[in-house]
């Protein structure tokens, strides 16, 4: 190697090392301008493979559509009713936690944001999707579909962020089984096949009874970043292990069709 | 030039239109990556100041691509894969002389390497932060996938990437080669 060849390559080097030795700030800083440089590629990508996957389903008749406006619009209405009823409902409940001196309850408001990709690594569960801080979203703010807790926001940029999706190894929830007193750690498989994830609920009481099918949910503990009573998925087997118990839990969300989601805004 | 500036707008459309690719059902679920494909033509293209440059930028738009900051807590952090092409470029300008250059099947196997190194580099540091080392059938493909699926799809962006016009210095090195043959 040439002696200018063995200086260009220590540059190099040095230049590869300075990045390596950014915060975790900084880097996130990088990612956010990229990401704001990378928004309308992105979004025209994400065009495109909804006109692709569009196209693959098939056009619909002009009998199917109607059909499937007449189900929606009956849809709907029984949703506003519900929403009628459960606006009473807390109402009613925010009347009895006052007279009881319980402390009112954080207001939660849903951001709804479509997936505009996912993420092209073999090692983490991530989806970009098509909201960030212009409106509102901050880092670590928990993401759901209406079937369940999808994950949480790890990099915000202005129109886009990054979620971190349930089922990744790191996204660890306190999780809570309906009907019972137990609780656990809820969390994804390091490497897992995409179109069936499992996750696992570990530390649970090894003498445990976990029947298949059971729910379980958020816990919301104290300082948490999700709020209490989201559902996470049923219990699928339940298998003892030397010190703890642990549940295979298959999830709420469907993680392989993942085209519209929630951003969860507020104080947990 | 030519060349070069096509190739960087390939590198970064690659490092877009590879989130949208979805998995391969038929490989484990692995994803495509296509990056190391694009990197591996400009090696074996360009001399060795210009394979740096690339080995750099293709880090670096690779590692933005990737990133899982979470709170403090990042696992494979900028500037791995930066120093990792650079460490291939400079592989690649030691054992130039004994590899045929500019031969599609150099650049088909070469492909399949960097990229099943590069996977292969990322899942133990993954392990290594997480503190334990799992390795079984799913992993095997998530490492073997990509780098068969970069393998297979190399032939046909180097014929796609022939397909664009030579530098004019390219062209006259190459005319005088020829005259002096």
């Amino acid at each position: 190697m040439k002696p200018l060849h063995l200086v260009l390559l220590a540059v190099a080097a040095v230049i590869a090392v300075i990045f390596m030795s950014f915060s975790p700030g900084r880097m996130k800083a990088w990612q956010g301008r990229f990401l704001d440089v990378s928004t309308p590629a992105l979004s025209a990508g994400a065009a495109i493979n909804d006109r692709i996957s569009k196209l693959n389903k098939g056009l619909k008749t002009l009998d199917e559509l109607e059909a499937e406006n007449a189900a929606l619009l009956a849809q709907n209405n029984e949703l506003r009713a519900a929403g009628h009823l459960l606006g009473d409902l807390n109402e009613e409940n925010r009347r009895l936690r006052e007279s009881l001196g319980y402390r009112e309850r954080s207001a939660f408001s849903l951001v709804p944001a479509a997936v505009v990709s996912r993420d092209a690594s073999s090692w983490w569960n991530s989806i970009t999707v098509s909201r960030g801080f212009s409106s509102k979203i901050e880092s670590s703010q928990p993401v759901l579909t209406a079937e369940g807790l999808v994950g949480r926001t790890t990099t915000v940029a202005k129109d886009v962020s990054i979620v971190l999706l349930l089922t990744d190894e790191n996204c660890r929830v306190a999780a809570s089984v309906e009907g019972t007193n137990e609780q656990g750690i809820l969390s994804g498989q390091r490497v897992a096949g995409s179109t069936t994830p499992q996750l696992v609920l570990n530390f649970l009481n090894r003498n445990a009874d976990l029947k298949p099918g059971a729910r379980v949910l958020t816990a919301g503990v104290s300082g948490a970043v999700f709020p209490a009573g989201i559902p996470l998925g049923v219990v699928k087997e339940f298998r003892t292990r030397e010190l703890d118990g642990q549940a295979i839990i298959e999830p709420a969300a469907d993680f392989s069709r993942l085209e519209d989601v929630f951003v969860v805004l507020g104080k947990k | 030039m030519i060349r070069a500036s096509v190739l960087a707008a390939a590198v970064y459309l690659a490092v877009i239109v590879q989130e949208f690719i979805p998995a391969l059902p038929f490989f484990g679920d692995a994803r495509i990556v296509l990056v190391p494909i694009l990197f591996c033509y400009g090696a074996l293209l360009f001399p060795f100041p210009g394979v740096l440059a690339l080995a750099l930028y293709c880090g670096l738009l690779s590692d933005l691509a990737l990133l899982q900051v979470d709170g403090e807590h990042v696992e494979i952090g900028l500037g791995w894969t930066m120093l990792y092409y650079v460490l291939v470029a400079a592989t690649l300008q030691i054992i130039r002389r004994f590899m045929p250059k500019r031969r599609w099947e150099t650049h088909c196997l070469l492909t399949g390497a960097v990229t099943l190194v590069l996977l292969l580099g990322q899942y133990l540091m993954v392990c290594l932060r997480r503190g334990s080392l799992i390795i079984d059938a799913d992993v095997f493909w998530q490492v073997t996938g990509p780098a068969v699926a970069a393998l297979l799809l190399a032939p046909l962006f180097y014929f796609l990437l022939a397909l664009l016009p030579r530098d004019a210095v390219a062209r006259r090195r190459g005319s005088r080669s020829t005259a002096s043959s």
